[in-house]
Parts: structure tokens; sequence; C-alpha cells
């Protein structure tokens, strides 16, 4: 890491552990809180929309699963802790299982793959009884007593801050290399050696496991889940925006996106009321438009020079349109 | 010279399209050998067939003595077989390096070495100043050169070099033509299609197989072939026909 990136990422985390000092209202911390977790959930997103480039609008499945691993297992008197890391392993389990069969499909295919099976676990929890129905479950809160909200927001900043370093480990390895080979062309990458089945599947693993992390903290906070919220699509939605407002594929982004998204849509609900979904659409509209690497992905083309110099040997001095 | 690559009697059709019909060729060590034969004769199913990308409805394919016939694309990378496409497909956010980078890791895990590699390739194929810049955007004579070293990155003992000049000026295609004709210096054979860059052919193949409809009407020396009537009347048309007399 180049020694500013490391003095900005150890200033970060320094304002992070600050901030829910400065303000002693509770709220504000749970809205800290929200930042915190979507940007961890951001990230998690990023290892397979981002790197590998696969577009999953299904997260909220692993969300979801780890919200209601946590509820159903200390409910059976397992651990609290064992039952957040045994919720994530269900999800892992999960989403090897889909995996195998999402992958085999490309593009918007895969998509719409993801999307359906959030929406078989929404229903599935919605009709067993195991999962409390439509009225849901209880969750046990993490930590006790009063500032109770504030250590869960520090949970949920080691979360997110475990879950940047691992992006910025695959970045600079060759199984980041290999994702990004994939999500340009998987053609190009298996051409190069590369069992792009197995390195996808891998990435959805940790993201799978991530996320349910995720989610069973953000249960843990509301401390009542219904299948509606928790397998919700505006779950698999946001956390999929965050990541491309912030600019998939790159480090900075998906908190970048979690910090605007979730400050914007706090402001706007204050300012505007019901109005504020109006405004959160038109400002997504605007990025997808005009920064369609996402912000941190912009900002990155911005400073990157672009001619390429010279021609080659045999070339004419007007050059070729590539890819024609 | 021992051989590398040996087709036998391989078959494949798409539908009721018999796209390759019993074709049998073989390769040596080192060797330059092209496939040519018109639009459609079944160059690309062959590439496709060797590398993996399809598979042979009947017959067989042998690389270095392993039957390859029904093994996946990576695999087929992994035993020595590397390829290039004839529509470029670059990895078009990477930059230059990060795609050469992309072919020297499957020998090596450290970014480090992988871009000693890849420089090492890139400065032999004369792409070195390149080398920080996005793919996408290359005029298409650098594309063809980034998917030939993101193929050789990957230490094969075949190279596929599918329309590898096509689309070139004919300066480009000879200037890229003479660096080809110096890979068997690095141990790599090469097996080249082309449709009517004749001139390059001529030049720089040891042996050429000429396909048209799917089967392999004539083999030999590129001097020799272009003489032969059947080669003639299928594909190199009257303009060789004075040639050869």
């Amino acid at each position: 890491m180049k020694r500013w990136r490391l003095w900005l990422l150890i200033a970060v985390v320094i304002a992070c552990a600050c901030l829910p000092f400065i303000t002693q209202n509770d709220y504000q911390v749970r809205i800290l809180f929200r930042i915190a977790i979507f940007a961890a959930l951001g990230l998690a997103w990023n290892l397979v929309g981002g790197f590998a480039g696969q577009l999953s609008l299904g997260h909220a499945a692993f969300f979801g699963l780890g919200a209601y691993g946590l509820a159903i297992f200390t409910a059976r008197g397992v651990p609290m802790w064992i039952s957040l890391l045994l919720a994530a392993l269900v999800a892992t389990l999960f989403a090897a299982a889909i995996g195998r069969i999402a992958f085999r499909l490309r593009g918007p295919y895969f998509t719409l793959a993801t999307i359906a099976f959030a929406e078989v676990l929404r229903l599935t929890a919605t009709n067993l009884e195991i999962t409390g129905g439509a009225i849901g479950l209880d969750v046990p809160t993490l930590f006790a007593g009063r500032s109770f909200i504030r250590m869960m927001y520090f949970a949920a900043v080691i979360l997110a801050l475990i879950t940047f370093l691992i992006n910025f480990a695959t970045s600079r390895s060759r199984p980041g290399y290999y994702l990004m080979a994939i999500r340009e062309d998987e053609d190009t990458a298996s051409a190069v050696g590369i069992d792009t089945a197995s390195y996808k599947l891998r990435a959805l693993l940790i993201s799978a496991f991530i996320t349910a992390l995720g989610g069973a903290l953000y249960a843990s906070s509301s401390q009542h889940i219904v299948p509606d919220d928790a397998f919700a699509m505006e779950i698999s939605v946001q956390i999929a925006i965050i990541a491309m407002l912030g600019g998939a594929g790159t480090l900075a982004g998906p908190v970048a996106g979690a910090v605007l998204l979730l400050t914007a849509s706090e402001v706007f609900k204050n300012q505007f009321r019901e109005g504020h979904l109006l405004i959160y659409g038109v400002l997504i509209v605007l990025v997808v438009l005009f920064l369609p690497d996402g912000i941190v992905g912009g900002l990155q083309r911005l400073l990157r020079r672009r001619n390429p110099p010279g021609s080659l040997p045999g070339s004419p001095d007007v050059q070729p349109e590539a890819g024609a | 010279m021992s051989t590398v690559l040996e087709l036998k009697n391989v078959s494949k059709s798409f539908g009721g399209l018999r796209a390759v019909r019993a074709a049998s060729f073989t390769m040596n060590q080192g060797e330059i050998l092209f496939v040519i034969g018109p639009n459609g004769a079944g160059k690309t199913t062959v590439f496709n067939l060797i590398s993996g990308f399809l598979h042979p409805d009947e017959g067989s394919i042998l690389f270095a003595g392993h039957d390859i016939s029904r093994l996946a694309p990576h695999q087929t990378a992994r035993l020595g077989i590397g390829r290039t496409f004839q529509i470029v497909k670059p990895l078009s956010s990477l930059t230059v390096l990060e795609n050469v980078m992309l072919g020297a890791f499957m020998h090596t895990p450290s970014p480090h070495r992988a871009e000693e590699r890849a420089d090492k390739i890139l400065d032999f194929l004369e792409m070195s100043r390149w080398r920080n810049f996005q793919a996408r955007g290359l005029p298409l004579a650098a594309l063809k050169r980034l998917e030939i070293a993101r193929a050789m990155a990957t230490q094969p003992k075949l190279i596929l070099l599918d329309e590898v000049v096509s689309g070139l000026t004919t300066g480009e295609a000879l200037a890229l033509a003479q660096l080809i004709q110096r890979l068997p210096e690095w141990g790599v054979g090469v097996v080249g299609g082309v449709e009517h860059v004749m001139q390059v052919v001529m030049k720089i193949a040891h042996r050429v197989v000429v396909l048209d409809y799917g089967a392999k009407i004539a083999e030999g020396a590129p001097a020799e072939v272009v003489k032969m009537p059947a080669v003639i009347e299928a594909y190199l048309g009257p303009k060789y026909r004075e040639m050869a007399k």
C-alpha cells in the first residue's frame, strides 16, 4: 500500500471510532450504524458484482439468511456469537448451491436468477412456522446495556474494515486479476487457463459469508425481523446501487456510495417526506448517465492519461478505429 | 521432429451444417503451420475444437500425448495451447500490461514476477510504450499484438492465431509476420489461420493445410500448395493459375 493511502485509511478508521462520541443522540448513531453496515455490504457485493462483474440482485438472500439464522439458532439455545457464525455458514452453503446453478447463466439471466432465489427465500420464510411466518421473529441484541447501539456501530465498522482489507488483498493478487479478467471477457479468461466457474464461486462464497454477518448485525440492531424486510428486493437493490454509485470494482467506491446514498436519503426523508424517493431515483439516474463507472471510478478515469502514443511499424499515420 | 498436435478424422456439425468433415493433420514441434481456406471453410471451428471451446462430434485430437477432445478451454490452456481470437477480445478496462500479466499468472502467483514476464514479451512484440494504457481504444494492429502477447505469456507449446492479420494494412501485416516468424525461438509452435492474406502465408509458413467446406483438400509446402489445381479452383482463383504456369 502506498504510504499516503495507509495514513488515509488509519485516519478514516480513527474518525469512525470517534464519531459516536461526538453525538449523544442514539438516532444519529443509528444512522452511522446503517452507513457502516451498508459500506460492509457494498464491499462484500463488490467482490462478486465489482471485481467479477456478476451483477447479483439477490444478495438479500444471504442478508436474510444471516438475520434469520441468528434468530433461530439463539432461540434454540446456541450461544449468540456461535449462532452468528453458524448463520453465516448456512448462508455460505446456500451460496455454494445457488452459485453452481446461477453461474451457468450469463448477463441478465444470471441477474434474474439471483432475484428469483431471494424471492423464493422470502416466500419460504413467510410460510414456515420455524421462521414465524409473516409475523417474523425476535432477534437477540448482541450487546447489552445503554451503549448498545454504539457497540453495534463499532461491530459494523470492524466488519466494514475487514471487508475493505479483503477487497484490498484481492485487488493486488492473482485471484483479483482473475476475477477482473472474468468480468471483462469470460472467453479470454478461460483461454489463459482460468477456471472461471471456480473463481466466480469462490468470490460468491466470501461475499455471502460477509453479507450474512451484516444481515445478522442489522437484524440484531432492530431486534425483530419479518420476511418482507430481511429478504426484501429493496435490500438487494440498495446493496448493488451503493457499490455501483461509488464505483463497482474500486476499493473506496462502495464506502463512498454508502456514505452518500444513506446520508442523502436521510436528509431528503426529513426535508421532503415521501418525495425523497423521487429525488433518490433522479440522483441514481444522473450518476448512471454521467458517471457510468461510479464516483470513484469516474475520478480515477479523469486522473489517467488517455491517448496512447505513436503508432506501430507499418501502420499508416491515421489509426483505424479499434475493435472494428 | 516430434509431433505436437494431431487431428484424427475430426468432424463437427452445427445442426445440418457440417462445418468440419473428417479433417486430419499433424503439427510438429516448433513448426509454423497455416490453415487456409475461403470464408466459411471451417478454420475458426478447427481452432475452437483444438482449444476446447467446441468438442468434436467424431474423431479425436491429441496434444503432447494427451487426448484433449473433451477438455474445457482452461484445461487445454494449462496443457500449453495458447490462442488468440479472430474478433479481438481485449480485457478493455485493464492496461496492456495487466492483460499480458493475466497470461503470465498461469505460472506464478506473484504479480511482480508476472509483470517481469509480461514486460519481456511486450518488449519482444514492440508494445512496451503502450504498456500502461488501457486496452480500450488501442488501434487494431496493437490489439492483434496484445492477443498474441497474452497468449505467449502462458508459455504455450503451441499458439493458435486465428485471422491474426485480418483487418491490418499490408505494412502492418508484414511487420507482424516477421515477429510471428520468430515465435519458434520462444519454443512456441504456431498454427495460424488466414483467409486471404497469402503474402504473409507464403513468407512465413513452413507448411500449409487447405480447407474447403470443412474438408482438407491439400497439404504441403506453401510454394507447392498454391500450384495444386484443386486449391486454385476452390480458393485462390485465376491470379494464381497464371502464376502456376
